[in-house]
């Protein structure tokens, strides 16, 4: 009876903050493929754009006025969890019929006190974006240690013709590249002991290093610019490098012509360590009433024509080894330098109030160097004394 | 035999249900002086809910530990730890003298603007009624719109301001106006004047329209000038409505961060960064509500003393 079937039916709500055409045509391939095997639950997905996520989640929590499914990054979840906005996947999760398609680490990042709190839709893989044409015409080998790296961006600078050798991200968002250099050069923010602090030599040398990137190597708009600029800044012509992550791909794609105007590296190393991040987008249920029915939507991530379509669309990686293991991936490639990263990538540090430590003190810090406002001796003491007070 | 019961204002004895019944005490009561209490009971009830309690309930929060993402810490009472600590802190500073500037400077600046938009759509010339509708338009944008719709004519590689000003020679070559700390502040001015300009016009055209023709046609008699008109007869009575307008803006000015959160978050540096951003991020980056109310009463309580002081000075209630 079609009254019986409408009184079946579910409505879920979920929270996202995908931007780019290409992250929202993959979304819609996911929600067709989901519509397809879900005829009884329908997805309303919500666009929060980053730089408000935290604002509005953090209303829709206090008010409980929760969406049914939201997308957790791992460098919120300490946050969310602690304003108990997730609820406790890790019975679903263990009884999940493709737990073994995504290997144990995987949850890491979203666990806490042996307790699951989101499962991986797809994986953001750091690397390296290059203009393969102009590293050809000058000769110039692909760098794999942040030392040819820097050579390499000075070597490809003509200020003169607008062209600079690196985009840098210096506006919004470029915190966690700020804090992958210091990390390279020998001052995590995270230890293995679960305890946080800088090491102030080497996050000063690490500061000092990608302060002569922005003063040699990087345009003018540096301090202000963000994912936006620097995307525009590569498809356009202006700069020979930039570091992001897989889910970039596709945009870039549509603009350059990969293998042959522009290829992919792994990011370098620096004198430390070798720091690209591999984090996943979680998927967490936030609003438990609607839990059978988010489960269902969150475990459908995971299965692989969903996750290669995805893929497909945008460039994100599987979080599921199954679907990682598919021809469409390994055989290109431009994914060679991705699936490299999978082997020695580290999550973000992730502690209570490490984003906006990152944001509100490490970025403004940093930007203080750039329009020559600080030191570098004088943003890593700052950032320092913010990491106390964060912590505290 | 039935109880009876006796009213203060009556000698006739009244039924146990004439003495309990609700609609004749209330029309008693309408004879009394507490009559107009009750009329107000309803309307006090209400702001005491959407106004004065979530007023109280920030104060209150200011004085408190409260930390989202710190549950261990507790909500304690902490008495004047944020504003102590605020005393101490540089980002305050800096973000109290960046929020006079950004708000002094928008403010001069829309008026001025405002006010000769106003006057020249006063002439009743050909025309006006469409030019008006068109000037009103950047304020029926939202912030939202018009930061991202500026972050992109502004922008230092494809922003089609660099380019204008490339091609009329009166720049090298295209500028990153929100990465310089010497314009990134002017630059988000511009971008607020330009938006919020036509509120001064909206409400200055409609105090010109109340200003008796007589008094300029009595002037013109007399010899004064249009600058004469103007300081003498058009100003004095629009001063009421000039007063109200800047007061609302400045309001506005002091408490909204959205325009300057997209344009700049604050930066480069703390160069742009002001009091409702620094609240906006010490709540929702940091989720140090605590702090945040401190921060949030600070600009509360010198809101208040502004407005006094500006009623004050323009001698609003004198008239």
């Amino acid at each position: 009876m079609p009254q019986a079937a409408f009184a079946q039916s579910k409505s879920i709500n979920y929270w996202h903050t995908f931007t780019s055409q290409s992250e929202q045509a993959g979304l819609d391939e996911v929600m067709k493929l989901f519509a397809a095997a879900h005829p009884d639950i329908s997805v309303t997905p919500e666009n929060i754009p980053n730089p408000e996520f935290m604002a509005k989640i953090t209303a829709a929590v206090v008010a409980n006025t929760r969406p049914s499914v939201t997308m957790v990054s791992s460098e919120r979840f300490r946050d969310l969890l602690a304003m108990g906005a997730l609820s406790d996947m890790t019975d679903r999760i263990q009884s999940w019929e493709r737990r073994a398609d995504f290997a144990d680490q995987r949850f890491d990042s979203i666990t806490a006190d042996g307790k699951i709190y989101g499962v991986p839709g797809f994986a953001f893989v750091d690397w390296m974006y290059y203009r393969k044409d102009w590293f050809e015409e000058a000769g110039i080998a692909v760098p794999t240690t942040l030392a040819e790296m820097y050579d390499a961006a000075v070597k490809l600078t003509d200020a003169g013709a607008n062209r600079y050798g690196f985009g840098l991200r210096g506006g919004p968002g470029g915190q966690y590249t700020i804090l992958n250099i210091m990390e390279a050069f020998g001052s995590p923010v995270l230890h293995e002991d679960g305890s946080t602090g800088l090491d102030r030599d080497k996050a000063i040398e690490g500061i000092k290093y990608f302060a002569d990137m922005a003063k040699n190597a990087a345009p003018p708009s540096a301090p202000n610019d963000g994912f936006r600029q620097i995307i525009e800044g590569f498809q356009t012509g202006q700069t020979a490098m930039i570091s992001h992550h897989t889910g970039s791909y596709q945009d870039i794609a549509s603009k350059l012509k990969p293998g042959v105007e522009f290829g992919t590296m792994a990011i370098p190393a620096g004198p430390a360590k070798r720091v690209a991040r591999l984090a996943y987008a979680y998927n967490s249920i936030t609003k438990p009433e609607d839990a059978d029915a988010a489960w269902e939507w969150i475990k459908f991530w995971g299965e692989p024509d969903a996750a290669v379509a995805f893929l497909e669309k945008t460039g994100y990686f599987p979080a599921s080894t199954t679907a990682a293991q598919d021809e469409r991936i390994g055989g290109n490639p431009m994914y060679a330098a991705a699936s490299e990263t999978l082997g020695f990538g580290i999550p973000q540090p992730s502690f209570p109030g490490a984003a906006g430590w990152a944001e509100s003190t490490v970025l403004p810090a940093f930007q203080r160097v750039l329009i020559g406002e600080a030191t570098p001796e004088q943003a890593v003491d700052e950032m320092i004394a913010g990491l106390a007070e964060a912590t505290s | 035999m039935s109880r009876t019961s006796y009213s203060a204002t009556s000698s006739a004895p009244l039924s146990v249900w004439d003495a309990i019944n609700p609609v004749r005490m209330l029309g008693e009561l309408s004879e009394t002086r507490y009559w107009m209490y009750v009329l107000l009971l309803p309307s006090a009830l209400l702001i005491t809910a959407v106004v004065l309690y979530p007023t109280l309930y920030g104060m209150q929060m200011s004085f408190r530990e409260m930390r989202l993402n710190r549950p261990d810490l507790g909500t304690d009472w902490v008495g004047s730890k944020h504003y102590a600590r605020m005393l101490a802190d540089p980002i305050f500073w800096v973000s109290l003298r960046n929020t006079a500037v950004w708000a002094t400077s928008s403010i001069v600046l829309e008026f001025v603007i405002g006010l000769i938009a106003a006057l020249a759509l006063n002439r009743n010339l050909p025309g006006t009624k469409m030019l008006a509708v068109v000037i009103l338009l950047p304020y029926f944008l939202p912030n939202v719109v018009a930061g991202h719709m500026w972050a992109l004519m502004l922008d230092p590689r494809l922003g089609v301001i660099n380019d204008v000003l490339v091609r009329l020679g009166w720049l090298d070559s295209y500028k990153a106006w929100f990465a310089d700390p010497a314009t990134a502040m002017a630059a988000a001015i511009v971008v607020e004047t330009w938006h919020s300009f036509p509120f001064f016009t909206l409400l200055i055209m409609a105090g010109l329209k109340s200003i008796p023709s007589d008094l300029y046609k009595a002037a013109d008699i007399d010899g004064a000038g249009p600058l004469a008109q103007l300081r003498l007869i058009t100003l004095p009575m629009l001063k009421t409505i000039i007063a109200a307008a800047v007061i609302l803006r400045v309001i506005g000015l002091v408490n909204s961060p959205d325009l300057l959160l997209i344009l700049t978050s604050g930066g480069p540096g703390r160069s742009t960064q002001v009091l409702s951003l620094y609240a906006f991020q010490m709540a929702y980056k940091d989720f140090n509500f605590g702090y945040a109310g401190a921060l949030s009463v600070v600009m509360f309580v010198l809101l208040m003393g502004f407005a006094y002081i500006y009623i004050r000075l323009a001698k609003v209630n004198q008239d």
